[in-house]
């Protein structure tokens, strides 16, 4: 069996959510099949400048060949399409306008993957949300499997979309909540999809008492990993965290790994360490009472399941419908909503020993029942035989005319996405859409 | 704060979410968003707190209003009012035509529109009086609130660091009571002897001795609420928390057993963190 991987992004020091995510799946997939990784010469998702070499080479054993990117993202032009399409009534074309302006457009990517498709069995594209994601999925779509990494942010809300995820083989999302919001989005339930998400290597052994001796952390703490920005909701964590701080002096700390993008406060009970290695990280994980995750927004949180599989609770935003949801399903952590909440469940979960301890014994069963890594490629093999079996019927639908793409009769796609049920998944499937195409005002 | 009686074979994550909830709604009575509160609390203060506006001569202006005599009756002026303007040639022309004029016009109503002026202006400043009456009114009104709902915040912050401060001596008695063999029970005095044979000095140095001997071989442990054993944090990633086990922690992180996890049994002997008094 041949794979081909398609992300945005590639390299072993490149830890978006989504490219590591990729790189994990490719590296287990290649066990199986054989795999090559499709991508671009960038390195940074802001302006996507070309900083990789063309051609191909390898990482982690995995053949990558990687695509110059014809432009770079100009932010003011995508931050002005992304305002009249997300905000404004808009038409068909400034929506493709803005997938242009958001890129990474690098058409000779795409040109390779139509022209080799026949030497693959199946090429899973990696992040619905970008150009390469949409212009392969729409020249390879029965070959193309879609691992959208959706957010409940507006794009999702936009009409393009909605024949990618609806023309595609298959679709592997990453949680319940994806799921439900991509059918309400886009009503692609007649498309085969399974929830998979994705594992991690989580070491067998962790040094907690090393990482408390290096870093120099004796008190007991909570543990913040990721990028620290505002859009990751942490002006909040570091406001409640503060006001928690001064109501309980002798509570938890606070550790922050991760690059800041926004300035952290300065306060004796936070502490930044900045990017750390993998083993620091999950020695940290280890040493740490409880991870926070205060993101508003996320598909799969990928260190949250770290934290489940070391048997550490997750204190969650309970605003984010995954996070929730999988606090909920996995019984393995607490979420809030507010700075009352969030006081009590951290006193809770700091206070309250058998509590702690049975939602990480919760969470490392969870992780092994859904994200070990035996049980992530069983399900991706499995959709591949079972796509091997069936014959190939969908088609993506055309774009409208040359006229009718330029008909501002589109609703802003923010409106479109509020419009949709939130909250945790339950085990139902989502209510039936509307066509997008026909999703005029 | 917590007090949930966990199980060791199940938790409902939702059902202890639920119970949060219910106790915040119960501290705060309402159950109002932080964000909520705040703009309440904006709200009052832009729109009303204006100190500077109250004026203390309102009794006075009211009394004045009302000791006011009441428009004088001047039956000439009064006749003449029917005739007025502003502009000379139309007011002429009513005088020229003011005899007949007054076969329309009767004497009451040529005097209720010479009073209405009077009348209208003493309406026009009672109303702005009252105006400012309940303009001050509002702002005491709210003064009062504000002051209320920092009583209110004061006496609830009181109460939960009592409450705290109670489950925490509660959570103290209870280790003491689990481990009796710990310290020994106290006998009633001997005789000035035998207290300097076995005086409180030599007693703690026993119980330092007990305690350092426990400590690397975890052999006392507790078990967790799965029934495992705990084991230290150098060997798995299954022990919690990873304290040092010789650092001894900040004041009040007693961890008796070095595995830094208190016992099931005294879940709130955990931590001595309450709010800062």
């Amino acid at each position: 069996m041949r794979l081909a991987v398609v992300v945005q992004r590639y390299g072993g020091d490149i830890n978006g959510g989504a490219e590591l995510h990729a790189r994990y799946i490719a590296e287990r997939l290649a066990r199986h099949a054989r795999v090559e990784v499709v991508t671009t010469c960038a390195r940074d998702y802001v302006t996507w400048r070309n900083e990789l070499p063309a051609g191909v080479e390898e990482v982690n054993g995995i053949p990558v060949r990687r695509f110059p990117v014809r432009h770079e993202r100009n932010p003011r032009d995508f931050g002005r399409r992304s305002h009249r399409v997300f905000d404004e009534r808009h038409s068909v074309a400034d929506e493709l306008a803005w997938l242009e302006s958001e890129g990474p457009a690098s058409p000779a990517m795409i040109d390779y993957l139509a022209r080799s498709s026949a030497d693959f069995d199946h090429i899973l594209l990696f992040s619905y949300r970008y150009y390469h994601a949409w212009h392969a999925a729409r020249r390879l779509g029965p070959k193309a499997m879609l691992v959208p990494t959706a957010e409940r942010d507006p794009a999702i809300g936009l009409t393009i979309f909605g024949p990618v995820f609806r023309g595609v083989r298959a679709v592997m999302y990453n949680s319940d909540e994806e799921r439900a919001l991509i059918q309400q989005a886009t009503s692609n339930e007649a498309v085969p999809g399974v929830v998979v998400g994705v594992g991690s290597d989580v070491p067998d052994r962790t040094e907690p008492v090393r990482f408390r001796r290096h870093y120099r952390i004796r008190r007991p703490f909570a543990i913040y990993i990721g990028r620290i920005d505002e859009n990751k909701g942490c002006r909040e964590l570091f406001d409640y965290f503060q006001r928690y701080a001064r109501t309980f002096p002798n509570g938890l700390d606070l550790v922050l790994v991760g690059k800041a993008v926004m300035p952290v406060p300065s306060h004796p009970r936070i502490h930044h360490l900045g990017y750390l290695p993998d083993r620091d990280k999950f020695d940290g994980l280890a040493a740490a009472d409880l991870l926070i995750m205060p993101s508003y927004f996320e598909s799969l949180s990928m260190v949250a399941l770290e934290a489940w599989a070391l048997g550490r609770p997750v204190l969650a935003n309970g605003r984010c419908d995954v996070l929730k949801g999988q606090c909920i399903r996995s019984n393995a952590g607490l979420y809030y909503e507010r700075y009352e909440e969030f006081v009590e469940t951290l006193y809770a979960l700091e206070s309250n020993g058998p509590l702690h301890a049975t939602l990480g014994q919760n969470g490392r069963d969870f992780f092994r029942r859904h994200y070990a890594w035996q049980v992530i490629e069983r399900k991706y093999l499995e959709m591949f035989r079972a796509l091997e079996r069936e014959r190939p019927r969908r088609t993506v639908e055309s774009l409208p005319g040359w006229y009718a793409r330029r008909g501002k009769n589109l609703p802003p796609a923010r409106e479109v996405v509020d419009g949709l049920p939130s909250g945790a998944a339950t085990t139902g499937t989502a209510p039936p859409a509307s066509s997008s195409w026909d999703r005029t005002a | 704060m917590s007090d949930f009686t966990v199980r060791s074979d199940s938790v409902d994550v939702e059902q202890i979410m639920r119970q949060i909830r219910a106790r915040i709604r119960e501290k705060r009575g309402v159950d109002y968003t932080e964000e909520e509160i705040r703009e309440l609390a904006n709200v009052k203060l832009e729109t009303f707190l204006d100190p500077k506006g109250v004026r203390s001569d309102l009794l006075e202006q009211y009394r004045r209003l009302r000791e006011s005599p009441a428009a004088p009756r001047d039956s000439a002026s009064g006749e003449s009012t029917i005739g007025e303007s502003s502009r000379p040639l139309v007011r002429l022309v009513r005088r020229l035509l003011r005899p007949i004029l007054k076969l329309f016009f009767p004497r009451p109503v040529i005097d209720a529109l010479h009073v209405q002026p009077a009348l209208n202006e003493s309406y026009n400043q009672a109303n702005a009086l009252y105006y400012e009456l309940i303009h001050n009114l509002v702002l005491e009104t709210t003064r009062l609130s504000i002051e209320v709902k920092n009583l209110k915040m004061r006496v609830e912050s009181m109460s939960s660091r009592l409450d705290f401060d109670e489950r925490r001596a509660r959570a103290l008695e209870g280790v003491v009571q689990y481990r009796p063999g710990a310290v020994p029970p106290l006998q009633p005095p001997a005789g000035g002897d035998v207290q300097t044979e076995t005086g409180p000095g030599e007693r703690r140095t026993r119980r330092r001795r007990r305690r350092s001997r426990r400590r690397p071989g975890g052999g006392e442990r507790d078990h967790d609420v799965e029934g495992r054993p705990h084991r230290d944090d150098a060997q798995s990633e299954t022990a919690p928390a990873g304290r040092e086990p010789d650092a001894g922690g900040p004041a009040g992180h007693d961890r008796s057993d070095g595995s830094g996890r208190h016992s099931e049994h005294d879940p709130r002997a955990r931590r001595g963190n309450g709010p800062e008094s």
